[in-house]
């Protein structure tokens, strides 16, 4: 019988201090998502001004969004978010936030930033997990990798040349480092496909709310 | 028998705390993550070890799993935190941030903490964290002055604009020394460190034969 009571004495005293941690954790949680939230929010916008000046538009990028879902053409299950810049209503750029998924190690998650006459005008590498000194050459020895896809567009260069050097492409890949640049090329080409095929609908998408 | 044996618990327990390490070796690449990981690693330690001295008055079965909801409660709330207020840094510490629960579960189960009062126990979780802290420090530095040449390297990115001005770049090293910055050199540098400990060690046994 004392032994029955020793358990559950044991069981409240366990369950009591599970509760508590938890009430103070969802507590914690609570007050930081907000400031969680924001930091999300600032991390992007950062990333979306440096490629999209903000005085190219006069609409707010981070609430003029659209999620679309094109496995098809983007290579990729998941949905990903397309910002769209605007200019006294009319569409100045549109941004896509993809993913190439044959990276080094892992998914390389790009932003490829288009003007609305399809002409690239930037590409940023915003998380990746890429060999330090070899596959991430594009942020230090080879810092102006990226910029080379600047007004690029899908027939400049012509699209069986829309690959890197090895794969008989015209973009260079880095010295001791192909699959990268390779993924990089090839998700670049793959938003410029789908903005090119979707473009009208992208622009004229409501923003869910 | 009873000697071997104690030799091979002390054995056993120095395999667990270098293995232990292992997580926490990766993110000693650059100054500013080991010293980010290297604060959560003595809080967790000071928690772990206070959470053992409170608890030993509890009856036995309860008292490792309520150490160890505390400790995960403490790791959970230094995430948020860090999301909330250091939020790069939380992303460069990424996985490694959870993982110190695994070191400081390991410190709970000691024996040592639980025969303290929690004062003298937190000041050991002072000691233990603190000197994994400096362990981590010590091969971040190295790591990251062979590896890119500079000290500090992206604070300003990880630690907020406050800390903006101290990235210092020493000479242009741009990756050249690849080997320290891959994981590979975390081990080297571990290596090399324990091997200048050791050297200390029996050198200072000898200069006291020596006074005999």
């Amino acid at each position: 019988m004392s032994a029955r009571s020793g358990h559950i004495a044991d069981i409240t005293l366990l369950l009591g201090s599970a509760v508590i941690l938890a009430a103070l954790l969802a507590w914690i949680s609570d007050s930081t998502r907000e400031r969680i939230y924001r930091n999300e929010q600032a991390w992007i916008q950062q990333r979306l001004d440096a490629l999209v000046p903000p005085r190219s538009h006069d609409n707010d990028l981070l609430t003029d969004r659209i999620e679309v879902t094109a496995p098809e053409i983007l290579g990729i299950a998941g949905p990903i978010t397309i910002h769209r810049a605007r200019q006294a209503g009319q569409p100045v750029a549109a941004i896509l936030r993809t993913v190439a998924p044959d990276g080094y190690q892992g998914p390389i998650e790009l932003l490829v930033a288009i003007a609305y006459d399809g002409k690239l005008i930037g590409v940023q590498v915003i998380r990746h997990r890429e060999t330090p000194g070899l596959g991430d050459a594009f942020e230090n020895r080879d810092r102006g990798w990226l910029e080379r896809f600047r007004g690029r567009s899908l027939a400049d260069p012509p699209q069986q040349r829309w690959s890197v050097r090895p794969d008989g492409g015209d973009f260079d890949a880095f010295t001791g480092a192909t699959i990268t640049p390779r993924a990089i090329v090839k998700a670049t080409r793959r938003a410029l496909e789908y903005y090119q095929a979707n473009r009208e609908r992208i622009f004229a998408a409501e923003a869910p709310q | 028998m009873n000697m071997q044996a104690t030799a091979i618990g002390q054995q056993n327990r120095q395999v667990l705390l270098v293995l232990a390490l292992c997580p926490a070796l990766a993110v000693s690449d650059t100054t500013v993550n080991a010293l980010g990981l290297g604060a959560a690693a003595l809080l967790a330690s000071v928690v772990a070890c206070a959470a053992a001295s409170c608890l030993r008055r509890l009856p036995g079965q309860v008292q490792w799993p309520i150490g160890v909801l505390v400790l995960t409660a403490t790791i959970g709330a230094t995430s948020l935190w860090l999301d909330a207020w250091l939020h790069e840094l939380q992303r460069a510490l990424g996985i490694f941030l959870p993982l110190l629960v695994a070191n400081a579960a390991i410190q709970l189960r000691t024996q040592q903490c639980a025969g303290l009062a929690p004062p003298a126990a937190a000041m050991l979780g002072i000691r233990t964290g603190g000197t994994m802290a400096l362990v981590l420090l010590t091969l971040a530095v190295a790591r990251e002055l062979v590896g890119r040449g500079s000290i500090l390297h992206d604070a300003g990115r990880l630690l907020g604009d406050t800390a903006g001005t101290i990235d210092l770049q020493l000479f242009r090293a741009d990756m050249g020394f690849l080997l320290a910055m891959l994981p590979p050199g975390a081990f080297i540098s571990l290596g090399l460190l324990l091997a200048a400990r050791n050297w200390f060690e029996t050198r200072h046994l000898h200069e006291q034969e020596q006074d005999r």
